[in-house]
């Protein structure tokens, strides 16, 4: 690197064969400052990805060698009910935790989008569910869903029966939903607020003198620019919700009946408690197909409705 | 011209959205405050105890000396500390890289990097664990850190900021005669300062909460960070709930003070993971 360290006048020397032109030595510069990133990449990100792929067609105990089986493992998952009430697990949960958060935390963004009193007070509340972690919420939630516990004692203010929220296989899902929203709004919403805070307040106020109402602004102007945060928001979204894992693990390792067992989870239990890592490789390419369609799905959606 | 206020206020609904909101939002970590301090068999007593009487001063030192909560502590720290620097460093340099050089493959190895975005570790955790263990790094430090010393999130981040900086600067530095190397740590760094506020506090929450792969690669008790030990002391002390809530509640500390003292960085880290290409 020395080598080409300075372009002076005096560069008439003996080195000139080997001197790097400034072009070619800012390269390699930039080559080496990215070699770590790329290093790292490679090993943790992309190797193990290609890996999956083929650990997915063995049959691999981490004991003896992996032995080739070709597709057995995803032609036993499509016919194991298990995997199926596990796909459907997940799809519920992505579905009923996302559609809500989607509503909640753009109806909150909307909300704190305006002159508030003590609004630093009341933007921390309702941040609280992002600060903590996700295995406290998992702990405390626990707690709070007990029998003789706090939401409970909250439904019987409005003369609910208690509901047995983790004891059952009816209930056990929903309670999980309930934390996956409660946790995911205030996040969305402080992605949307930014969104909502770029959009020029001439844009309200022309439409006020043109004589549109709240819900005429909200519908025509609001909606279609917040669009790119919204696809956004829906991406993400998903794929987190995809990726819930502490919360069911620790609040009920799956159960009652496999009703809270989401498809992470199953995968970590059949690679780390039943060590069948190419069964469980195989669930992962389901998985992350599942993401991929999902994210190519979102984005062709709204674009089609830019066209428009 | 009355900017904002336009969008007219109903005070009435207003603010009462706006208890419940913050009702629901502090309800749980108001309720592990108050139960940690709350003698174990009243937990449940009807009508529920709003405010722990008699206060009961001893479910924090108790559960503390019941695992080797000291150590989780420290190793979360440390993890989440080396992550984070190393995040800081790497995606830096990455970022300056992929905004400011022109050179060959530039583009694909930017959409390379910013492609494992969207490849969870859950979808890989097989894989990978089967290379850490290749490495000899299962109950690890090595192993805990090494695999997350970078992302792509955070070179995307850095390399977006860095565009916004004038070449003019990078340039007038180079005719002076300063290194490269110069260049990047003494005016490229400064002025990323907001940035890499940012990401060291999104990075460090998302390391202090990291679950899924500790529980994968740690066997060992003295390895064990802080969100495994206090799943463990769940499931072995599972009805000892003012120890549970005493444990969680120091879990949640650091992220709180994180919270409060860094807040802008903190809710500016989540902003721009809403950043759009």
């Amino acid at each position: 690197m020395r080598l080409g360290a300075s372009v002076s006048t005096k560069s008439r020397s003996l080195w000139k064969p080997f001197r790097l032109n400034i072009a070619a030595k800012q390269a390699l510069f930039a080559y080496v400052i990215l070699l770590p990133t790329l290093a790292i990449i490679f090993i943790f990100r992309f190797l193990p990805m290609l890996q999956a792929f083929y650990i997915s067609l063995t049959e691999y105990d981490l004991i003896r060698p992996p032995r080739f089986i070709w597709f057995a493992n995803f032609i036993d998952l499509v016919q194991d009910p298990l995997f199926l009430n596990s796909a459907r697990v997940s799809i519920t949960y992505v579905v009923f935790s996302c559609a809500p958060v989607w509503v909640l935390s753009l109806a909150l963004a909307m909300l704190f989008d305006r002159e508030i009193r003590a609004k630093n007070f009341f933007r921390s509340a309702a941040f609280m569910p992002v600060v903590m972690p996700a295995v406290v919420n998992a702990v405390v939630w626990t707690f709070m869903y007990h029998q003789d516990g706090v939401v409970n004692t909250i439904l019987g203010w409005f003369g609910l029966d208690p509901i047995p929220w983790l004891r059952s296989s009816r209930w056990a899902l929903w309670a999980v939903i309930v934390i996956g929203i409660w946790r995911a709004t205030p996040y969305y919403m402080i992605i949307f607020l930014a969104g909502l805070q770029a959009i020029p307040q001439k844009y309200y106020e022309a439409a006020q003198i043109d004589g549109a109402n709240r819900w005429g602004q909200f519908r025509h102007i609001t909606l279609p620019l917040l669009k790119p945060t919204m696809l956004l928001v829906m991406v993400i979204s998903v794929i987190v919700a995809m990726k819930v894992f502490a919360v069911p693990l620790i609040m009920t390792g799956g159960g009652p009946a496999d009703s809270t067992r989401v498809l992470p989870l199953f995968i970590y239990q059949t690679a780390f408690e039943f060590f069948k890592m190419g069964r469980a490789a195989a669930m992962s390419v389901f998985l992350f197909a599942a993401v991929m369609i999902f994210t190519v799905f979102q984005i062709r959606l709204f674009s089609r409705g830019e066209d428009r | 011209m009355k900017p904002r206020s336009l969008r007219r206020r109903h005070p009435l609904v207003t603010y009462p959205l706006l208890f419940l909101i913050s009702f629901i939002g502090l309800l749980p970590f108001y309720w592990m405050l108050s139960c940690s301090f709350k003698m174990n068999e009243k937990m449940f007593l009807m009508p529920l105890q709003w405010f722990p009487n008699p206060i009961n001063w001893s479910a924090y030192g108790d559960a503390w000396k019941a695992q080797n909560f000291t150590r989780y502590f420290l190793n979360t720290a440390f993890v989440a500390i080396a992550i984070t620097l190393g995040n800081l460093l790497l995606a830096s340099l990455a970022g300056y890289s992929l905004s400011k050089f022109r050179y060959f493959g530039r583009g694909v190895l930017f959409l390379l990097i910013l492609s494992t975005m969207m490849l969870p570790l859950e979808v890989t955790m097989v894989p990978l664990f089967l290379i850490v263990k290749k490495f000899g790094w299962p109950n690890t430090y090595e192993g805990l850190i090494v695999p997350f010393l970078v992302e792509g999130f955070g070179v995307f981040l850095m390399r977006q900021y860095l565009q916004s900086i004038p070449n003019e600067l990078i340039e007038a530095a180079r005719i002076d005669g300063a290194s490269e190397l110069r260049i990047f740590a003494q005016i490229v760094m400064p002025l990323c300062k907001p940035a890499l506020a940012a990401l060291g506090v999104f990075t460090f929450r998302e390391a202090w909460d990291m679950y899924i792969w500790p529980l994968i690669i740690v066997t060992k008790d003295s390895l064990r960070t802080l969100p495994l030990g206090i799943s463990l002391f769940m499931s072995s002390f599972g009805t000892a709930w003012d120890q549970l809530m005493a444990v969680a509640a120091i879990g949640t500390l650091p992220m709180v003070l994180l919270f409060f003292f860094l807040q802008r960085s903190f809710i500016q880290g989540i902003t721009v993971t809403g950043l759009k290409e």
